[in-house]
């Protein structure tokens, strides 16, 4: 090992890194294309290459896209849905990981008559794609009498995406000795005690994983959010399609972009600050011990 | 009066067939130090947990002082253990793994505070109290482990094969102070252990397990000495005990038995006269290491003594001694030599037989002939 890095550039060596930068430029360049046009003015767009720089740095595409771009018949930017996605995505992140990580400490460390089977069931819930629910789950909904509002979009995101926050957990606590549970009992800890005080302070990688997936999936979801949301409540997605949807006369690429990199912020932005755990949640639990 | 009695304690898991625990009788007595031993699958792990509460029991009752607690949840039991796996709370640090159980019942901060510190002083683990126990050694994780159950001054303390992660050297030293620990404070303790060596050397009393079944309850000098079956007596000792069939035979006014070597050479032990009624019946003699040595002329003077030449097959120096292999009726035979007078293998020995300690059974029903 240490001769490989001591001589350093091998053919073998050069070739794997042209190729990992190859693969890297071939991931970035949309993302490229998008920020340098977002600071485009639109004449720029129209007149330069794809890939060139701009040629007046300038921000208004992105104060349009943020606050005065149309969505449709209202032209007051993506804003407001961006903070509706906020208000829709934290909720519903915390509330199924905190499920999940319930149901997992439950399914593994209390078992209980046929707890496998359900656990089992339960993973069906990941293989269940988004249309199939989509009919069912409005005429819930509306039962309910959350038709259109944010706190029925949380209800879905939070019942989808349970499946996959317990069985992040539930593989997580089965490799974590039941020794531990039995000592806390001992001492007089009782269920969610247990839960609270022992289990859930040793989760710190386990949570950043569901954290970041279930940010990502819910942040990013369209489906959902243009079935079950409507008007004021609607997420950034949805404003992001009626805003690129929405053309009167000339098309606004930078806007376009702007309100894309807006839209995509945030998840770039938790994957930036807990990414770290995201490699090391997720093969945690994979080996047990 | 008795601490802890276990009467006719029964479990059988859910959807298995034979019972782990079939009908288990102990009575232990208040600072009585008992070791529960026996080969993995004898249920002294199952039988631990049910005296801990995590595990119910099918049948029969545990009783703590008089009390009936066999229903009772683990935390109303007043009962600590230490586990095998230590189980400490990783994120904690040692002075909050002391202190968790006492902040569940609810105990004044200061008071927590002392008795942290006492445990630690006990235990020679001040200063490490702030420390997580991923920082510690497995030495120092298992004295903490032992601070966490004795912090709350429980009535009955199990331990869980608590040194068998150790390496062999720290499980030594953790062995005596462990002793010194329970000769210090009196504890009532139940220990499980497949070791032999831990449960002799620690034990007032040892339980002796098998297929659920208690074999023997004694001291360690009973069961030692006068094992009850041929189980007992293979399992306790290191290296164990030789198992040789013999036929009882009447020779003159006594009773000897004959034994042949691989060379053929023949040599008539005597026996105890309580053989007298088993006289032409087969038995199974059974001899420790220590009964088969070099001739020693303070014991030519007893009865029960007989001495002949045997080709040593195999020899163990172990330091102190020397182990050596003869083969008498087609059966390996422990000896332990004088390591100051070496045989080598393939050589001859003279060796005397001891017979004041040797024990027979019956070899139908395997248990101990008694005198």
């Amino acid at each position: 090992m240490t001769d490989m890095v001591r001589t350093g550039f091998r053919p073998s060596r050069i070739a794997i890194y042209g190729v990992l930068l190859l693969a890297c430029l071939v991931y970035l360049i949309p993302l490229i294309v998008m920020l340098i046009t977002s600071f485009k003015t639109p004449m720029d767009i129209r007149s330069g290459n794809l890939l060139a720089m701009p040629t007046d740095w300038t921000t208004i595409g992105w104060t349009k896209a943020w606050s005065e771009a149309c969505t449709g018949v209202q032209c007051e930017g993506v804003k407001g849905y961006f903070w509706n996605s906020f208000k829709m995505t934290v909720p519903a992140v915390m509330i199924s990981t905190l499920l999940g990580a319930f149901n997992g400490y439950v399914l593994s460390k209390w078992k209980f008559k046929g707890s496998d089977l359900l656990f089992g069931m339960l993973l069906f819930g990941c293989f269940v794609p988004f249309q199939v629910v989509l009919l069912p789950m409005a005429a819930t909904l509306g039962k309910l009498g959350m038709a259109n509002t944010t706190a029925g979009l949380v209800l879905v995101h939070v019942i989808y995406g349970v499946a996959f926050t317990t069985l992040f957990f539930r593989n997580y606590y089965v490799a974590i000795p039941d020794a531990l549970v039995k000592a806390a009992r001992l001492d007089g800890a009782g269920f969610f005690t247990i839960f609270f005080r022992i289990l859930l302070p040793m989760s710190t990688p386990i949570f950043m994983v569901s954290l970041i997936w279930q940010f990502t999936q819910i942040w990013n979801d369209f489906l959902f959010g243009v079935v079950f949301a409507s008007g004021d409540s609607q997420p950034i997605t949805v404003a992001l399609n009626n805003l690129v949807n929405t053309s009167t006369g000339v098309k606004e690429y930078n806007v376009d972009m702007a309100a894309a990199m807006i839209a995509a912020l945030p998840t770039l932005v938790v994957y930036i600050v807990a990414g770290k755990y995201f490699i090391r949640g997720l093969t945690a639990g994979s080996v047990k011990g | 009066m008795s601490q802890l009695e276990l009467r006719d304690i029964r479990k059988t898991y859910p959807g298995a067939l034979d019972e782990t625990l079939k009908g288990i009788n102990i009575d232990i007595a208040s600072g009585e130090f008992l070791t529960l031993v026996g080969p993995s699958g004898c249920g002294k792990s199952t039988l631990m947990n049910s005296i801990a509460g995590l595990e119910s029991i099918t049948g029969g009752s545990i009783v703590v002082e008089g009390k009936d607690i066999s229903t009772m949840e683990p935390k109303d039991r007043d009962i600590a253990m230490v586990f095998q796996s230590y189980a400490l709370y990783p994120t904690m640090s040692v002075r909050e793994n002391i202190a968790f159980g006492l902040k569940i019942r609810g105990m004044p901060k200061d008071e927590i505070q002392q008795e942290v510190e006492r445990v630690a002083d006990l235990l020679q683990i001040s200063a490490l109290l702030d420390k997580k126990p991923a920082r510690l050694s497995g030495g120092q994780q298992q004295r903490v482990a032992m601070g966490r159950a004795l912090a709350r001054r429980p009535k009955i303390y199990l331990f869980d094969e608590p040194l068998s992660n150790l390496d062999a050297k720290l499980r030594v030293e953790m062995r005596t102070e462990i002793k010194k620990l329970h000769q210090r404070l009196k504890t009532t303790i139940v220990y499980v252990t497949h070791d032999q060596i831990e449960a002799m050397t620690l034990a007032d009393r040892i339980a002796v397990l098998k297929d659920g079944e208690l074999q023997q309850l004694g001291t360690p000098k009973e069961v030692y000495d006068t094992p009850e079956n041929l189980f007992v007596a293979g399992f306790m000792g290191s290296p164990s005990m030789s198992f040789i069939n013999v036929t009882v035979e009447q020779a003159g006014p006594g009773l000897v038995v004959n034994i042949e070597g691989s060379d053929g050479r023949k040599l008539a032990l005597p026996v105890p006269d309580y053989l007298q009624g088993w006289a032409g019946k087969q038995v199974v003699l059974g001899i420790r290491p220590e009964h088969i040595s070099q001739p020693d002329e303070q014991k030519r003077d007893s009865q029960m003594v007989a001495e002949s030449r045997f080709t040593v097959e195999v020899t163990e120096p172990t330091g102190p001694d020397i182990l050596a292999v003869i083969r008498l009726n087609n059966v390996d035979v422990q000896c332990r030599l004088d390591a100051e007078h070496p045989v080598n293998w393939g050589e001859e020995a003279e060796l005397m037989f001891d017979m004041r300690k040797v024990v027979f059974f019956d070899p139908d029903s395997e248990k101990r002939i008694r005198p």
